[in-house]
Parts: C-alpha cells; structure tokens; sequence
C-alpha cells in the first residue's frame, strides 16, 4: 500500500481530519452505547448491551450468524428507524449525546456516522456521481470543490488510478471490490468522524480484501471505525478492539490483544479456536 | 482435507445411484409437451392481433394516404369524404388532459405506496387502487357525466366536452398508472435506498435522485400502459363528449366535444355505409401505428428523461 501513503502525503489529504486527529485525546470516548435492547416487533433481540467505541480506534464485532451484529451497527446510524415494527430502549452516546434524543438531526447523524454495506451498493449513476452525491445532498454546489473532493477521495480509497479514465462510466461497469472501494470513497465524502462497515470484504477476493483492509488501517488516523466481519484472522489483524456476540447478547468486550490471546469467556475461546 | 480423506468421503457416499430410466424418457415428453402447449397458446393469443392489423389493411389500404390524416371529415353521410383529422387531434387533447390528471397523481400516489406510507394504511389505499382499476368503463362514463358534465354534481359544468371527458379518462388512468408505478419502485432494491439513506440524504432526496432514476423505465412503462388503455376507450366518451366531426373550439361547454378514433370507428362502423366501414378498417390502421409509435416514443423519451435525471 505504498501507493495510498505515497497519495496521502502528495495531496494533504483531508486537512480538517488531519488537525483533527492530532489534537484528539486518543482515549477519547466517541461513542457510548449504555443498556441497549432492541427488538424487532415481539422478538427481543438485542439484550442490554453495554460498550464504548473509543477516538480513532477500529473496532471488530464478531459473532455467529443471525447474533445480531448487523442489527447492532444499524441502531448506530439509526437505519433501524425504517424497519417496521422495530424499538429500541436505551442510548447511545454520540460525542456525550444521545442520538435517539428528538434533538437530534438524523440527517446530520448519518453525515457523521458513514456506513459501507456488507453488498457493493453503488447508486446506478457514473463513478463520479456516486462520490458526489454525498456532496450535493448536503447541499454543497461548488463545481470545483466537488470535483476537488471527489478526486481526494477516490484516492483515498485506493481507487483513483484504477479508474481515473471511468470517472463518468456507470458504477456497475466496476468489479466487485472497485464497486466496494468507491463505496467507501462515498462514505467518506461527507466528512464523517465514524465509519460502520458490515462485512465490507464478504463478498470479495483476497486480493481486493487485502486492499480494503490496508485502507481500514490507514483509515484509523481520522475515524472511529467498527467493522462487523466473519474472518477472526482480519479481525485480530487489523482492530484494536474486539466484542463478541451471542444470541444478541454480549457476551465479552476488550482490547483485541486480550480478546484473541486471554478471552475471559468460555463462549468466547469456543468460537475463536473453533474457527481458527 | 487431505488425499486420503477425500476418498474416503466418496466412499461413504456410496457409488449406488439409483436412476430411474423410464422417468427420464417420460421427463423428456412431459417437456415435449410443455413447450408444445405453450407455443400453441401463443399462437392462438397472438393470431387475432395479427388477423385484426391484416384484414384492416385488406380493407382499409386505399384510404391510407396522407390526405386521410390531415383532412376533416366531409360528403354525407359524414365521413364520405376527407378523413380522420378531428379524431386525431381529439384524441391528442383527450390524452393529454388525462395524463396532467393521472401522470402526477399516478406516479405521486405509486412513490407514495412504496416509499412513505405505512404499511397498514398503504394495503387499504392498494386494495381501494386495484378496486379502481376493477371498475368497468362504463360506470366511469356515468360518473363522469354526473361530475364533470351536468350541473347536478360538484357544480362543474363543462358540457359534454374534452375537459369532462379528458379528466373521466384521467381517473381510469390514474390507477393503472399507480399500480404500475410502485411496482417498479417496489422492484429497486432496496439496498439502494439504504445507501442514500445512511449518507444523510432525506426520503425526498433519495427518491429524486437514485429511486426516480433507476425506476424510470418502469414508471414510463406504467404512463405508456395508462394511455394505451384510454386511448381505446369508447363507453365513457358516450357520457362525456360524445363525438365531434369537426374542431373543437374550446375545452369546455358547447364546441367543446373533440373526435376521437375509438369513437370514430363505433360510429361508423354503425352507419349503413360501405365507404365509412372501409374507413373505420382505416382509422383502425391508424389508431394501431399510435399505439406503436407511443411505445417507441415513450422508450426514447425515457432514455432522455434519465439522462436529464443524471445531471440533477
Ligand atoms: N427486519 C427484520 N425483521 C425481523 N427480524 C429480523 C429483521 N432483520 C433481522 N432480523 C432477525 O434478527 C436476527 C439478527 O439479524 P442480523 O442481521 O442482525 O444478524 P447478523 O448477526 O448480522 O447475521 P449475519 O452474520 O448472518 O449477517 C436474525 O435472527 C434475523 O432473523
Ligand atoms: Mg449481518
């Protein structure tokens, strides 16, 4: 991944998030989820959850499938809201505020909070157009900003030089893990301080994994990162926190250095050696 | 897994696979059979379609010239002479004072559905839709009559006119157009939606800029389908506007009633006239090339309205 640093340090990248990043206490809390429980109609399914998500930390949520985890990283970006039927108790603290609270903006939330879904979502518009959406709807028409923007962030995602000659062909014409990178690019357009990834590299080869989870890495400098991923080598690999989830429970939460070598649960060490 | 597992997995499987040799012949008829039966059935649906645009034109090719298109109907009775202008142009004003009814609120109502509703109201309104769409013409026809056409309804007073009738139309319209139209949003997926969504774009935004564009096609379909049903409408004219031989001259009131082809053809397929029945078989013709350069028209204008999208 030379050529990302090599990009980074040739276009100054994101001033705002730089400056950012230095002056952050790195032992920050960004976010606080305090006695969550969520359900979705009568099914109960996530039950009292507690952790914290600290300042420019990755975070990986592990777990068998159907525990939970998608559901979890949805009640952070409130996407949850247009599931019918569904409610939640309980806060999460966003910078010390709740972003259930009827204060606050959803739309500005979502700007905030960046999520990259678990398929290739890419809107059916040019590659160009899929980066600049996040611009226009916030309102942003400066031509040459979103130009500007769209490039540094394409680069950023370690795409630009694969396709700086596809700007305005349709997304799609993309393989699978350029469609996920210029996801990413999308996500970060709007400037947001953290960013959810729901199995970002699921679908996708080793290669282009590989690609993404570099990105991750670099990505720490200027988000809060939680990934929701199935491959507990990545997971050890690349994230400074790990949670495990059972059943919509959690079951143990802690800095990956102990999670993977110590882990305090039995449930915990099962699934981790199990799958190792 | 190694070699050796490998093998003996194939093993425990066992190599007896019982294969039912009569089955796979009779499999081989029963799809022989299939596919006749269904070749057959589109033969039989399709034959009509081609038999109507083949006796039309036996019957009707010597009128089909330029001045049969551009010429008011004259002679007696009349019609023996000139052609179909009026009902052309009729028809032209008919559709499009149903599609200002039923495009907005078609599409409006269908966006409505799909993307904003809730669940429990939304399956009242679909059920109420597919009512709609359930109605014969004919009670429209009278219906409109009683609203659009005499004053004893909502105080409109348009006569029997191309506004009474154009609007009539436009509410047969609007429901196709409704149904259509959520089910090609219905057909996005929905991880499309997600992603607007989770970069902060309101449901406005992400219906404008990524639902709209990407069901377009589907949301022509569902206009090209409203008016291609009106457009062959005959019992709601017979309430509303019934027929004009010449121009109308306003929208409403007396010169108000426009020609219409479906119209034109009922009626003079009715006159004891061996001219006017040759020129029915003709506007008949004709109505059927509208139909199809609509469709093509439509197709192109989607095309376009995409790429304006784009650049929103
Ligand atoms: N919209 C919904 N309505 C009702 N139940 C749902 C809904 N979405 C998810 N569930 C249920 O919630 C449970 C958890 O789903 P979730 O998608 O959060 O699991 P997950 O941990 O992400 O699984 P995977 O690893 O397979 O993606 C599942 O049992 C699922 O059936
Ligand atoms: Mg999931």
């Amino acid at each position: 991944m030379a050529d990302i640093d090599k990009n980074n340090k040739n276009n100054n990248i994101d001033k705002n998030n730089i400056d950012n990043a230095i002056d952050n206490n790195k032992e920050e809390i960004k976010i606080e989820v305090k006695n969550l429980n969520f359900y979705y109609g009568d099914y109960h399914l996530l039950k009292d959850i507690n952790l914290f998500f600290k300042k420019n930390s990755v975070c990986t949520i592990l777990g068998p499938s159907g525990c939970g985890k998608s559901s979890f990283l949805r009640t952070l970006n409130r996407m949850n809201d247009y599931t019918e039927g569904s409610k939640l108790k309980g806060e999460v603290l966003l910078d010390g505020k709740n972003i259930y609270d009827k204060s606050i903006d959803v739309v500005e939330l979502r700007r905030n909070v960046g999520m990259v879904f678990q398929n290739p979502n890419p809107f059916p518009k040019t590659v160009f157009e899929n980066v600049a959406f996040g611009l226009k709807i916030h309102g942003i028409r400066n031509k040459q900003f979103i130009a500007e923007r769209v490039e540094k962030c394409l680069k950023y995602a370690g795409l630009f030089d694969e396709v700086k000659d596809k700007l305005h062909k349709n997304a799609f014409s993309l393989s699978g893990g350029q469609q996920q990178r210029l996801c990413i690019a999308r996500a970060i357009a709007t400037n947001p301080s953290v960013l959810l990834m729901d199995e970002p590299t699921a679908y996708l080869d080793p290669a282009s994994t590989a690609t993404i989870l570099d990105l991750i890495a670099n990505f720490k400098k200027f988000y809060t990162i939680i990934i929701v991923s199935h491959n507990i080598q990545q997971a050890g690999r690349i994230s400074d926190y790990s949670g495990f989830f059972l059943n919509g429970e959690l079951i143990e939460f802690s800095k990956s250095g102990d999670f993977f070598t110590r882990p305090k649960d039995k449930r915990t060490e099962n699934f981790i050696t199990n799958r190792f | 897994m190694t070699e050796k597992e490998n093998n003996k997995k194939t093993e425990d499987l066992g190599n007896y696979f019982p294969i039912n040799k009569s089955y796979i012949k009779r499999k081989k008829i029963y799809n022989r059979i299939a596919y006749t039966f269904a070749a057959l059935a589109f033969i039989i649906g399709a034959f009509p379609v081609f038999h109507i645009i083949y006796s039309a034109l036996i019957i009707g090719y010597k009128y089909l010239n330029w001045n049969f298109i551009s010429t008011l109907p004259s002679g007696f009775p009349i019609g023996a002479k000139g052609g179909i202008l009026n009902a052309i142009i009729g028809d032209l004003y008919l559709v499009v004072i149903a599609s200002c009814l039923a495009v907005p609120l078609g599409i409006g109502s269908g966006l409505y559905l799909s993307l904003f509703g809730k669940k429990r109201t939304n399956s009242i309104i679909r059920l109420l839709n597919e009512l709609m769409i359930g109605i014969p013409s004919v009670v429209w026809g009278i219906m409109g009559f009683y609203i659009f056409s005499t004053n004893a309804g909502l105080g409109f007073h348009f006569g029997f006119s191309a506004l009474a009738a154009g609007l009539t139309l436009g509410f047969i319209m609007t429901p196709i157009v409704t149904l259509l139209t959520e089910q090609a949003v219905n057909r996005i997926p929905v991880s499309y939606i997600e992603g607007a969504l989770a970069m902060g774009a309101t449901k406005w935004q992400a219906t404008k800029s990524v639902i709209v564009k990407a069901a377009m096609g589907g949301i022509f379909t569902a206009v090209l389908l409203g008016v291609l049903n009106i457009i062959g409408q005959t019992a709601p004219l017979l309430f509303t506007n019934y027929y004009n031989t010449g121009m109308p001259t306003g929208v409403t009131g007396p010169g108000g009633a426009v020609g219409d082809l479906a119209m034109l053809i009922f009626i003079y397929i009715h006159e004891p006239s061996r001219i006017l029945h040759y020129k029915a078989e003709a506007a008949s013709v004709v109505l059927l090339f509208f139909v199809f350069a609509l469709d093509i028209g439509m197709r192109l204008i989607s095309w376009v309205t995409v790429k304006i999208f784009e650049m929103l």
